[in-house]
C-alpha cells in the first residue's frame, strides 16, 4: 500500500514540475479545434454538426501524443529496470502510471471542451452527453495508448499511434455517436463505454505488464 | 482417452520443432500445391463459365469467386493469428510467433484483395467504389491491424522480442476487432438507416453455390501453401547457422 501512495505522488510530483507535460496537448486539442473552421467551413450549423466528432477526434489525437509515452522517460533513465528488478507489482506501476497521466491530460482536455459549446457551436443540450462520454472515453484511450507506447518502447512515435488508433475505433464511433444523438440514447451509450471499460481494463494492463517485460528479456 | 491425449502432447512438442516442421513441410508442400492448383482452376473456370449468370447483376457477379474466398480467408487468418499469439505468450511455443511473423503479410494481402475485388464489384453494381458500410469498414480496420502486426514486428531488431510483443497485439486485437464490428454495426445503422443494403443476403442458387464452395476451398488451401512456404522461408533466415539446416542444404544440392 505504501508503495503505491509513494508511487502516486512521485508521478504527480513528475507531471507538476515539468509543466509541458500538461501544457503541450492542450495546445496541440486548441491547434486542431481551430483548423476546422478554417478548413472546412464557419458556416455555425455545419460547425455545430461536426463538433461532436471533431472534438472526439482532437482529443483522441492530443491523448495519443501524451498517453504512448508514458513509459519512456522511466524507460530511458532506467527507473523501469529497478521498478521490474525490485519486484514490485508491475500491475499497480501500470495503472497508477495510466491513472495520474489521464489526470493531468484528460482531465484539462475535458474541460477546455466544454468551451466548444461557443468555439464549434456544440449545441448546449447535448454537452453532458459529451462530458460524461469523453469522461470514460479518455480513460479507455489511455489505456490502449499505454499499452501501444509500452509495445514500441525505444522505438519511432509513429508505430505507437499506428497501433494505437485503430484500437481506440469503437471508443470513437461510440463516444461521438453519444454526443450527436438525443438524449434518450445517451444512456445506452454511456454504460456501453463504461462496459467496455471494464472489460477492457484488466486485459490491456495484463497486455501492458507483458509488453514491458519483453523488454527485459 | 490418455492415449489420445499423449498423442496430442507428442504432436504439440514436435509442432515446436523446427527441423520437424521444415522436413514435414517439404513433403506436404507439393502435395498442398497440387490440389490447390487443381480447385483453384477447377472453380474459377467452373464459376466463370459454367454457372449461370445473376438475374439481376448479369456477368458482373462472377467476381464473387474472389472475393467471398479472398474476405473470409482474410479474416480466418486473423484469427489464427491470434490463436498462435495466444499460444506463443502461454506457453512460448517458438514456432507461433514465426506464424504470427509468416502470415501477417499473407493475411494482408488477402484482406487487401478482399477490399479492391470488392470495390471493382461495387462500381458497376452500386455505383460507388466505395461505401461506409459497416462491413466494408472493419474490413478496412483489419487490414490496418494487419499493418499494424507487420510494423511492430520489423520495428524490432531481437525475433524473440518481435515474437512477443506481435503476440500480444494480435491477441488485443482480437478482442477488440468484434467491439469494432459490433460498433461499426451500430454506428451504420443509426447514420444511414435507410442506404443501399450493401449485402442483400440473396437465397443463393446451389449452381453458383458449389463453385464457390470450391474456390473458398481453393482460397484456404493456397493460404496454406503460402503459409508453409513464408513459415519455411523464415525457417530458412533464423536456423541459417545451425548444423541441422546446413545438412539439409548439403543434401539437397
Amino acid at each position: 500500500m505504501s508503495f503505491l501512495k509513494n508511487f502516486f505522488s512521485r508521478e504527480v510530483l513528475i507531471y507538476s514540475k515539468k509543466s509541458s507535460n500538461v501544457i503541450s496537448p492542450v495546445i496541440f486539442f486548441l491547434i486542431c479545434i481551430t483548423f476546422f473552421p478554417l478548413a472546412v467551413s464557419n458556416d455555425p450549423n455545419e460547425l455545430s454538426k461536426l463538433a461532436p466528432g471533431l472534438i472526439w477526434i482532437c482529443i483522441l489525437l492530443a491523448g495519443m501524443l501524451s498517453i504512448q509515452t508514458i513509459f519512456k522517460e522511466d524507460y530511458d533513465d532506467g527507473s523501469l529496470d529497478l521498478f521490474y528488478v525490485r519486484g514490485f507489482s508491475m500491475l499497480q506501476v501500470v495503472l497508477v502510471k495510466i491513472f495520474v497521466n489521464w489526470i493531468f491530460t484528460a482531465l484539462p482536455l475535458i474541460f477546455l471542451s466544454c468551451f466548444m459549446v461557443f468555439l464549434l457551436y456544440f449545441p448546449l443540450d447535448k454537452l453532458f452527453n459529451l462530458i460524461g462520454s469523453l469522461f470514460v472515453g479518455t480513460l479507455i484511450i489511455s489505456f490502449f495508448g499505454a499499452l501501444a507506447g509500452a509495445l514500441s518502447l525505444g522505438k519511432n512515435s509513429i508505430l505507437g499511434s499506428a497501433i494505437m488508433l485503430p484500437l481506440s475505433l469503437p471508443v470513437l464511433i461510440l463516444g461521438s455517436s453519444a454526443s450527436t444523438y438525443s438524449n434518450e440514447n445517451i444512456a445506452f451509450f454511456i454504460l456501453l463505454l463504461s462496459a467496455l471499460l471494464f472489460f477492457l481494463v484488466p486485459i490491456i494492463s495484463l497486455a501492458c505488464i507483458g509488453a514491458i517485460r519483453l523488454h527485459y528479456e | 482417452m490418455n492415449k489420445l491425449l499423449d498423442a496430442i502432447k507428442v504432436f504439440y512438442h514436435k509442432l515446436g520443432s523446427y527441423p520437424w516442421f521444415y522436413s514435414i513441410s517439404s513433403k506436404l508442400l507439393p502435395i498442398a500445391s497440387i490440389l490447390a492448383f487443381l480447385f483453384f482452376v477447377i472453380g474459377i473456370i467452373w464459376g466463370i463459365f459454367y454457372s449461370p449468370s445473376d438475374a439481376i447483376q448479369g456477368d458482373i457477379y462472377r467476381i464473387i469467386y474472389m472475393h467471398v474466398p479472398a474476405a473470409s480467408v482474410a479474416q480466418s487468418i486473423y484469427f489464427a493469428l491470434a490463436i498462435a499469439g495466444f499460444v506463443y505468450v502461454v506457453w512460448k511455443m517458438k514456432m507461433a510467433g514465426l506464424f504470427i511473423k509468416a502470415m501477417a503479410p499473407i493475411g494482408a494481402s488477402f484482406t487487401l484483395l478482399a477490399l479492391v475485388s470488392g470495390a471493382i464489384w461495387g462500381q458497376p453494381t452500386w455505383g460507388t467504389w466505395w461505401v461506409w458500410d459497416a462491413r466494408l469498414t472493419s474490413t478496412l480496420v483489419l487490414l490496418l491491424f494487419y499493418l499494424a502486426i507487420i510494423g511492430l514486428y520489423s520495428s524490432f531488431d531481437n525475433k524473440k522480442s518481435a515474437d512477443q510483443a506481435v503476440s500480444i497485439l494480435a491477441m488485443v486485437g482480437a478482442i477488440n476487432l468484434p467491439i469494432i464490428k459490433k460498433s461499426v454495426d451500430w454506428w451504420n445503422t443509426l447514420h444511414q438507416p435507410s442506404s443501399i443494403r450493401v449485402f442483400e443476403e440473396s437465397t443463393i442458387s446451389s449452381e453458383m453455390l458449389f463453385p464457390l464452395l470450391v474456390c473458398i476451398l481453393a482460397f484456404y488451401l493456397i493460404v496454406f501453401v503460402f503459409g508453409l512456404m513464408a513459415m519455411r522461408a523464415e525457417i530458412a533466415t533464423r536456423e541459417m547457422n545451425k548444423d541441422w539446416f546446413k545438412k539439409i542444404i548439403i543434401n539437397n544440392d
